[in-house]
C-alpha cells in the first residue's frame, strides 16, 4: 500500500529528484484550464454561483476574452429551462450542451451545473455540491455547523452551549461523529443528520476523542485513555470489537485511515515532540513517518486523501507542522521523508481536511487571533478565501 | 470511457443530492440562509439540563456525574506545566499536589482533575496532552496514597483558557491542571 501510494505520488506530481527543495512540477493534466464564464444571461444568482464555483474548483481558472481555453455561455429559455453550453475556444467544439429545469434553490442548481462544467472539461468529479462541517467557537461555547463547500448556507447542528470538537463524516454522508462534552466529559458522539438522533459511541473513563470512520464505514479509529494515558483504538461502529492498537508512555491522537483502509496514520509524542506514525488497523509494529531534521520537529493532524478511482490525483498525506514557530499545513512526501509546506504566509494554519476528489484542502487559518476557513489547491498552492462567519471557525471536515 | 465516468459522476451526484443537508431537514435552523457573513449568527440559547444520549450501556463506569451542585472549585492552586510537557516540573508544583493529597486523606471525597493547554498547537494533540497532564497528576496522587478510583480526569485541550491573553504570561497560566473537589 505504502509503496503504491509512493509510486502514484511520484507519477502524478512528477517530483523533481535531486533539487534542494521538494519542488512540485505540475504535469499538464493537473494544470488549471482557463474558462471564460459568461454565466446564465438574465440570472444574476446563477451567474455568480458559476463564477465562484469555477474560482474554487481547483481544476479550472477564471479567464476573460481571448485568453480562455474554454467559453461557457448560458441563457434562460422561454419555457423557463436553463441552458448551459461550454465550447472549446480554438476548435469551437461544443463539449457541454445541457438544459436544466429551474429550481427554487438556485444555488444548488448552479452547483450542479458547475460540476457538469468541471466534468466536461477535465473528466474529473467536481466539488460544488459538497458540504463542509466545522466547529464555530463563540462566547466560550463551540457548536457544530455544516455549510455548503463555498461557505454559504451555514447551519448550526448542535445547540448545547458545551464544547463540541473534531467533526468527521461517515463515508455515506449521513452521519457525523464528533467529540462532545454533553455530560461534562469528552465523549465520542454520533449524530444522524436526517433524524437528528444522537448516539454515544464511546464514553469511557477519561478521554474519548478524535474518532474517524474507516473508508468502508464499518469502524472507528479513536483515542481513549480508559487504560491510562491516551492510546489508539479501533471500534466497530455498532460498539463491538474494541481493540487497542498502541501501548506507549506518550499520547496517541488524530488517527486518519489510509485510502484502502489497511493502515492508520496518527500522532504520538512518545519520544518528545509530536510525530506521525502508521500502524496496521490490526495493530502490530508502528512505523515512524516524520523524522527530523528531514521533517520539521513538530508534526500533527495527518489526513489521507481518498480520491475516487477515476481521479487523476493520487492519495496524499496532509499534515500540520510547526515551521519557524508557525503552524503550517503541508503534504508529507514519502519518497523524501520531507514535508512540503503549503501555507508559508506567516500566519498559523491548521486542521487540513481533503475534498472528496483529493485536489483541495479546507483548513483553518488564525490571523490576529481570529480563525477563518480557507480552501487550498494542493497542486498550485493557491489559497481561496471563504466568506467569514461571526465567531472563530475551526476544525473543518469536508463531507463526501 | 467518457460515458462510464459520466455515469459514475451522475450516480455520485444523485447520491449527493439525496443526502444533501439542505432544505427539508429539520435538524438545521433555517435562519441566515444565503447569507455568508452572518453565518450561524445570533446568540446560542443555553441548553437546559444534561443531555440524555440514551446510551444504555455501561461504558461510563468510573466517572462521577457532574453538575450536581456539590463541586467545589478554587480550593487548590493549579499545577502549571512547561510547553509541550505533561511532567510535573519541580518541587513547587509537586507541593501543590501534596496539598491536594492531604485534603483527601481521612475522608471519602472525590476529585476531578481538569487538564488544560495553551492556545498554541493543534486541537486533538492538545486534547491528548491535557489528558496526559491530568493523568500524570492523578498518578502522583496515587503515589501519595490516594485511591485512584476517587479521581476522575477531564481534558479540555486548548478550549478553556483561564487567561484570554496571547503571550508567554497568558500561555504559562493556561498550561495547567485544575482541581475540583466533589463532596
Amino acid at each position: 500500500m505504502k509503496c503504491r501510494c509512493f509510486m502514484m505520488f511520484v507519477a502524478v506530481l512528477g517530483m523533481t529528484i535531486g533539487s534542494a527543495t521538494a519542488q512540485v512540477v505540475v504535469r499538464k493534466p493537473l494544470q488549471k484550464k482557463s474558462v471564460a464564464v459568461n454565466g446564465i444571461s438574465g440570472n444574476q444568482t446563477l451567474t455568480e454561483v458559476l463564477r465562484n464555483d469555477v474560482r474554487l474548483s481547483g481544476y479550472l481558472g477564471l479567464a476573460t476574452g481571448t485568453s480562455a481555453e474554454f467559453v461557457q455561455e448560458g441563457n434562460v429559455r422561454p419555457d423557463g429551462m436553463i441552458e448551459c453550453r461550454v465550447t472549446h475556444a480554438f476548435s469551437k467544439k461544443v463539449i457541454l450542451a445541457k438544459a436544466y429545469p429551474t429550481s427554487s434553490d438556485l444555488r444548488r442548481l448552479g452547483h450542479s451545473i458547475s460540476d457538469d462544467i468541471v466534468l466536461a472539461i477535465t473528466g474529473q468529479r467536481g466539488i460544488a455540491q459538497t458540504k463542509i462541517a466545522f466547529v464555530l467557537k463563540k462566547g466560550g461555547a463551540s457548536e457544530l455547523c455544516v455549510m455548503d463547500y463555498d461557505g454559504f448556507n451555514v447551519r448550526q447542528i448542535t445547540n448545547d452551549r458545551r464544547i463540541s470538537a473534531h467533526p468527521e463524516w461517515s463515508p455515506d454522508g449521513a452521519k457525523i461523529a464528533y467529540t462532545g462534552y454533553l455530560n461534562g466529559y469528552p465523549d465520542v458522539v454520533e449524530i444522524n443528520l436526517q433524524s437528528r438522533q444522537r448516539r454515544l459511541v464511546a464514553g469511557f473513563r477519561g478521554l474519548n476523542s478524535g474518532a474517524t470512520y474507516s473508508p468502508d464505514g464499518t469502524r472507528f479509529a479513536l483515542t481513549l485513555s480508559k487504560d491510562g494515558n491516551p492510546e489508539l483504538y479501533v471500534l466497530n461502529v455498532d460498539g463491538s470489537g474494541l481493540r487497542r492498537l498502541t501501548n506507549t508512555k506518550g499520547a496517541e491522537s488524530s488517527p486518519s485511515w489510509t485510502a484502502d483502509g489497511q493502515q492508520i496514520t496518527y500522532v504520538s509524542d512518545d519520544r518528545g515532540n509530536p510525530q506521525l506514525y502508521s500502524i496496521s488497523r490490526d495493530g502490530g509494529e508502528a512505523v515512524r513517518l516524520t523524522i527530523p531534521p528531514g521533517a520539521p520537529s513538530y508534526n500533527t493532524e495527518p489526513a489521507w486523501s481518498r480520491p475516487p478511482a477515476s481521479s487523476d490525483m493520487a492519495s496524499m498525506l496532509a499534515l500540520t507542522s510547526r515551521v519557524a514557530g508557525k503552524f503550517v499545513v503541508g503534504i508529507f512526501d514519502h519518497s523524501r521523508r520531507e514535508v512540503r509546506p503549503l501555507t508559508l504566509d506567516g500566519q498559523d494554519s491548521e486542521d487540513p481536511s481533503w475534498s472528496p476528489n483529493g485536489r483541495l484542502l479546507v483548513f483553518s487559518k488564525t490571523q490576529n487571533w481570529r480563525s477563518r476557513l480557507y480552501l487550498l489547491d494542493v497542486i498550485t498552492g493557491e489559497q481561496l478565501d471563504l466568506p467569514a462567519v461571526d465567531g472563530n471557525a475551526t476544525e473543518p471536515a469536508w463531507g463526501p | 470511457m467518457q460515458s462510464r465516468i459520466l455515469t459514475q459522476v451522475l450516480a455520485v451526484t444523485l447520491v449527493a443530492a439525496t443526502l444533501t443537508l439542505g432544505s427539508g431537514c429539520s435538524i438545521f435552523q433555517k435562519k441566515n440562509k444565503n447569507a455568508p457573513g452572518s453565518g450561524a449568527g445570533g446568540s446560542l440559547p443555553p441548553t437546559t439540563g444534561g443531555i440524555d444520549l440514551g446510551s444504555g450501556d455501561s461504558t461510563s463506569g468510573g466517572r462521577f456525574a457532574l453538575g450536581s451542585g456539590t463541586e467545589q472549585r478554587g480550593l487548590f492552586a493549579p499545577v502549571y506545566f512547561d510547553y509541550d510537557s505533561a511532567q510535573i516540573k519541580n518541587q513547587l508544583e509537586r507541593a501543590k499536589v501534596v496539598a491536594v493529597a492531604d485534603a483527601l486523606k481521612g475522608n471519602s471525597k472525590k476529585l476531578l482533575i481538569e487538564g488544560h493547554c495553551d492556545e498554541r498547537g493543534t486541537a486533538e494533540y492538545n486534547r491528548a496532552l491535557g489528558e496526559r497532564r491530568a493523568q500524570n497528576t492523578r498518578a502522583e496522587l496515587v503515589r501519595l496514597g490516594i485511591d485512584g478510583n476517587r479521581i476522575s480526569t477531564i481534558s479540555f485541550g486548548k478550549d478553556k483558557p483561564v487567561d484570554l491573553g496571547h503571550g508567554d504570561t497568558a500561555w504559562s497560566r493556561n498550561r495547567r491542571c485544575e482541581f475540583v473537589l466533589i463532596n
